[in-house]
């Protein structure tokens, strides 16, 4: 009846879950504020109170996300890539590729039967490719992000965007629309642009069954299916949990085997 | 990549469109115009070109059979080299080496394509190139390192040194497929002896290594036979860049890719010449009903790109520059630098000689003029040294009566984008108004053409040209 | 092996205007800066000039760089060329530039643009310096002329003699500090380490700039402090080899290192061992000697088809070190390097050697928390 944690402290949120016996018994997302603590603290408080349990009933917690080093509750720091690998593969067992997608990073990894990092990239460029490309692009659009990620079933010519810079796609988003291009070809475009640069990710480690994909991006059904397309892979979505978790629920394995 | 793409050679499919649309090029205008409702995606490029008549159906069967070379080339027994625009392949003809010119074969793809080359460029940066390397090669060079394409036997380029970046793609190309590469190396300097004597020692080198790697010998009287092609060649060009300084511009903007296009892929054979003739046919036609040869008739303004052409879907660079009446006085590609072209005069020691004498003669000859082609040229040294891209832009620009300067080239090029900035200023103060364009002559996915045409127009008008 | 002793070392590995430098100047001597490992030191050293290499360190902004270098362009050239502009080179009587790379080559032009508009930037003896890209006979005879332009360029402009004998004298001093680098790389290569990889990598930066006969001496010293009582530095770590674009930068070591169980013990970049490159003929003709040790034997990407011997070269780096993880960096918009780490990764990965490849700005250490993720996983990897 062991009780672990993990937090994972990101740019745009920060997540926490508490496991017990290898099952999520509470979770929290929360938006990130200035300083990382306050955000662990909040998203920690959180889970704490959906699982009721108390700080100290946990045996270990593990820290991982940008803001690793400031979480005060964390028995050890680990780094994202190999906690978004260990949460990945607790989400999807079968997976042997995890495409992640979190606000303001893309990274992708080959992981082998026990969910450890064979090989891994990340995206080095701009926001391009990362969830805030998203958000961006939905803004100007005037919807939301998952709205966004159904405009592609119904697009008829997608648009070319530029996809390398997320100003100047940005740029390009306000000319279609101020030229009368339809908005579901519009917003095509852009997960179109997403997936692409994803895919060079993806690629680039040698993508291997089954793919899945985590992190919040993972839920625009859009960037999903373009990027299956691409790839000429299924990609599998995480069920079990919201895929936002995966970094927090690694972290909250590692942390039992601590 | 896609699945579907793999299914098929990127070569292949290219000639598998070219084939058919060179023989509807002389059908009636009934016919074609029954025939574009069968290809709606190919018709934005095809319309421009079928509607040059002769010149467009000559360009077009050029255009095949190159493609048909390429893709026979080793069922009839022949050696494939990559090279690039910056080379002339008339040596590779010389020599019974089939070329494949990745600039070219990439742009083809990006004025055909809605998805122009996109799907290589990315594969190439998948297996390792970086993404801020030149798309130019990397196009073409992405199908034929996924093996999409017909089994390359040897690479050659001429770049390092002049750019690095093109150099670096013919490099990692033959790395990746253990493919024997030589390389030309260029001086900073252009006419001096001691350089002239690098260019004929590099490229005797160079020959040397073709011969070991094609298993064919250098025949002195197929090399003359090639050379007096070229030279013939040169002589159409020198009429046509004459003509073209006319006012209006007898030459449509289409014409400046025909021009190069033909030349990189074509020097020294007949299939160049022919188009050339067509072209100077048409141009003097236009030239003796005094009639611009933009659509519109009307000429308003005169550009010179000082570097390249802007290779983005259906032409829409080229319908850009015709529908504002914008006549295209060539760029860096256009211009061969023979001792008989009208330029040259103002460029002393810009050009070179041939002089068939001897097989020494020759190799001289088309050491000189291999060292003459776009970049290698006048990029190879600091740009304001003699004969390089300073002084040769402001020549041929009041050469030919340009308005304005473009800049366009893409994020790749290290070369230029190292001094674009002090280079267009010195330029302005010639009185020349210059455009850098930030966009990817072949990746719209750097900047779309909806935003690089907004920026073009916001030019014209802020500089009070239109 | 104390600190003081690694002082001098890291004043000139970290500092623009070193002690050295200082000193050097206040005895009224002159110094040329030159941009690339293939511009021969001896030449100066036989002139009485004090050769430096250029680099980009302490800049805080780009102000001047991004005003003449256009914005797809590394950021090596730009922060040299900040310092320029800034007049933080002020003590430098010449710069010889190289076409190391285009971008490093265009440090002609927007240097010399750039002191129109900020007049004194440019120092009196400015001078391109043109380094061919191949080793065949006529590109060594080229070479050869080159070295011999360069040697009477600067007799004509600093008014003195650079005789043959002197070049000879300074080969074997140079050759002298060569020997000691490479005694420094075996001792790195030992099971002990004997030296942090930060300790390592501002010793070899460090001779890039401090005067040879100082730093000959000074290295001998700790050498020899060294294998008296060789530390085990390596214990427990992992030995880490770093390579890929031009880099001086420390902090980069430091963020490696800064990881409890990171050891840097060799480099294959264009500072240390790399750059001094083998030692040269100390008889005969000093040119050719020069010829053939800065060019014939060199194997820089910017050679081109010279992969397979860079390679060569690293599997014997890697096996006398014994390196367990290699960190393949390149600047952004270093085509070179970037594509080339692709293909080292490739092929060292499927000799079982694990890789790290990462895109890095030159300059001050930016996206330290991008970094540091990666390395973290890379060392959990190993």
């Amino acid at each position: 009846m062991t009780l672990t944690a993990g937090c994972d402290v990101g740019s745009l949120t920060a997540k926490a879950v508490i496991m017990r016996d290898g099952r999520i018994i509470g979770a929290q997302v929360v938006k990130s504020r200035a300083k990382p603590e306050i955000s662990a603290k909040e998203a920690m408080a959180g889970a704490l109170t959906a699982a009721r349990v108390a700080l100290e009933d946990v045996a270990a917690c593990v820290g991982t996300g940008y803001g690793r080093e400031k979480i005060p509750f964390v028995k050890e720091v680990v780094s994202e890539i190999a906690c978004h690998a260990k949460g990945a593969k607790w989400l999807v067992s079968s997976a042997r590729t995890v495409i992640d997608i979190g606000g303001q990073d893309c990274k992708a990894m080959r992981i082998d039967e026990h969910g450890e990092v064979i090989k891994f990239i990340t995206n080095d460029k701009c926001a391009s490719g990362t969830g805030r490309f998203l958000d961006v692009m939905a803004r100007v659009l005037g919807i939301s992000v998952d709205e966004l990620g159904r405009l592609s079933a119904g697009a008829k010519q997608p648009v070319t965007l530029a996809s390398t810079c997320t100003v100047w796609a940005q740029a390009d988003v306000i000319k279609y629309l101020n030229s009368g291009i339809a908005v579901a070809d519009i917003g095509a475009g852009i997960n179109i642009a997403m997936a692409n640069r994803v895919a060079i990710l993806a690629n680039s480690v040698k993508a291997e069954h089954d793919v899945c994909m985590t992190g919040g991006v993972a839920k625009n059904n859009g960037v999903v299916q373009t990027l299956a397309q691409l790839l000429g892979r299924r990609i599998t979505v995480p069920r079990k949990a919201d895929p936002q978790l995966a970094g927090a629920i690694g972290a909250a394995i590692i942390a039992g085997q601590l | 990549m896609r699945p579907e793409l793999k299914e098929y050679h990127y070569d292949w499919m290219l000639w598998r469109i070219l084939a058919p649309a060179s023989r509807v090029a002389d059908g009636s205008a009934k016919e074609l115009t029954h025939m574009y409702r069968y290809a709606p995606y190919f018709k934005g490029i095809l319309q421009p070109i079928l509607q040059e008549g002769a010149v467009g159906s000559t360009f077009l069967k050029m255009m095949t059979r190159y493609m048909e070379n390429l893709n026979t080339a080793h069922r009839r027994g022949k050696k494939i080299a990559i090279t690039t625009f910056c080379f002339s392949p008339a040596i590779c003809y010389a020599l019974d080496v089939v070329p494949v010119t990745l600039e070219v074969v990439t742009a083809v793809g990006g004025l055909m394509w809605k998805r122009g080359t996109f799907d290589y460029l990315d594969y190439a940066c998948e297996i390792g190139f970086t993404e801020t390397s030149c798309s130019s090669q990397r196009g073409a060079l992405g199908a034929y390192l996924a093996g999409l394409g017909e089994e390359i036997d040897m690479v050659l380029c001429d770049t390092p040194g002049i750019c690095d970046t093109n150099a670096n793609a013919f490099a990692f190309a033959a790395a990746y497929l253990k493919k024997p590469f030589y390389h030309l190396n260029y001086p900073q300097g252009l006419a001096d002896q001691r350089t002239e004597k690098y260019h004929v020692d590099d490229y005797k080198a160079m020959i040397r290594f073709m011969e070991e790697h094609s298993g064919n010998r250098l025949d002195q009287d197929r090399l003359r036979e090639i050379l007096r092609e070229v030279d013939r060649q040169d002589a159409l060009l020198a009429d046509l860049e004459e003509l073209h300084r006319l006012i209006p511009a007898p030459l449509p903007p289409i014409y400046n890719v025909f021009n190069y296009v033909g030349r990189f892929l074509f020097s020294g054979s007949p299939e160049y010449t022919r188009l050339l003739e067509q072209m100077v046919k048409k141009v003097r036609e236009n030239v003796v009903a005094r009639r611009s040869g933009l659509n519109s008739g009307k000429e308003k303004l005169r550009a010179f790109l000082c570097y390249i052409d802007h290779y983005s879907l259906n032409w829409n660079f080229w319908n850009w520059m015709d529908t504002r009446g914008i006549a295209h006085m060539g760029g860096i590609l256009s211009r061969g630098f023979r001792d008989n072209a009208c330029y040259t005069a103002e460029l002393p020691g810009s050009s070179y000689s041939l002089d068939m004498g001897s097989l020494e003669t020759m190799l001289d000859s088309i050491a000189q003029m291999n060292a003459r082609l776009p970049m290698v040229r006048s990029i190879r040294g600091p740009y304001d040294q003699p004969n390089m891209w300073l002084e040769e832009s402001l020549a041929v620009a009041k050469m030919f009566q340009a308005d304005f300067m473009i800049y366009n080239g893409t994020p790749g090029c290290r070369n230029t984008w190292g001094m674009v900035k002090p280079f267009a200023r010195e330029i302005e103060k010639h009185g020349y108004p210059v455009h850098i364009m930030y966009a990817d002559a072949f990746d719209d996915r750097v900047e779309s053409w909806a935003a690089t045409q907004e920026r073009l127009n916001e030019f014209l008008q802020v500089r009070g040209l239109l | 092996m104390s600190k003081a002793m690694l002082e001098i070392f890291y004043d000139a590995a970290e500092k623009v205007n070193s002690a050295a430098i200082n000193a050097w100047k206040a005895q009224g001597k002159k110094i040329v800066g030159n941009t690339c490992s293939y511009v021969p030191a001896e030449i100066f050293h036989a002139a009485g000039i004090l050769p430096v290499r250029l680099r980009g360190i302490e800049t805080d902004n780009m102000a001047v760089g991004d005003t003449y270098f256009g914005p797809y362009i590394c950021s090596f050239p730009k922060c040299i060329l900040q310092l320029a502009g800034e007049g933080r080179f002020a003590f430098l009587d010449g710069a010889v530039i190289t076409p190391g790379c285009d971008a490093m080559r265009r440090l002609d032009e927007c240097w010399r643009k750039a002191g129109e508009d900020i007049p004194g930037i440019v120092p009196p003896f400015f001078y391109y310096f043109d380094v061919p890209h191949k080793t065949a006979p006529h590109g060594l005879d080229w070479f050869k002329e080159e070295i011999r332009r360069l040697i009477q360029a600067v007799e004509q402009h600093f008014h003195l003699s650079i005789t043959h004998e002197a070049l000879r004298a300074s080969i074997r001093q140079y050759n002298q500090g060569r020997r000691l680098l490479k005694q420094l790389e075996d001792l790195r290569a030992t099971p002990e380490a004997g030296i942090t990889g930060a300790d390592a990598f501002a010793v070899a930066v460090a001779g890039t700039v401090l005067p040879r006969e100082e730093y000959n001496s000074r290295l001998a010293e700790l050498l020899q402090v060294l294998e008296q009582n060789l530390p085990a530095v390596a214990d427990g770590k992992k030995r880490l080899l770093t390579m890929g674009s031009i880099s001086d930068d420390m902090d980069l070591i430091r963020l490696i290192e800064g990881h409890p169980k990171a050891l840097v013990v060799a480099e294959n970049l264009c500072f240390g061992v790399r750059y001094e490159g083998p030692e040269l003929e100390e008889n005969g003709d000093p040119v050719a000697a020069m010829a053939q040790g800065y060019l014939g034997k060199s194997t820089c990407p910017r050679m081109y088809g010279k992969y397979q011997e860079r390679l060569d070269i690293l599997k014997q780096t890697i096996a006398r070190a014994k390196v367990e993880g290699v960190i393949l960096q390149n600047i952004r918009f270093c085509d070179l390097h970037g594509s080339e780490n692709s293909l080292f990764q490739r092929d060292l990965e499927a000799m079982g050697i694990p890789c790290l490849k990462i895109e890095r700005e030159y300059g001050p250490l930016t996206e330290k928390g991008r970094i540091k993720m990666r390395l973290d996983a890379f060392l959990r990897q190993l």
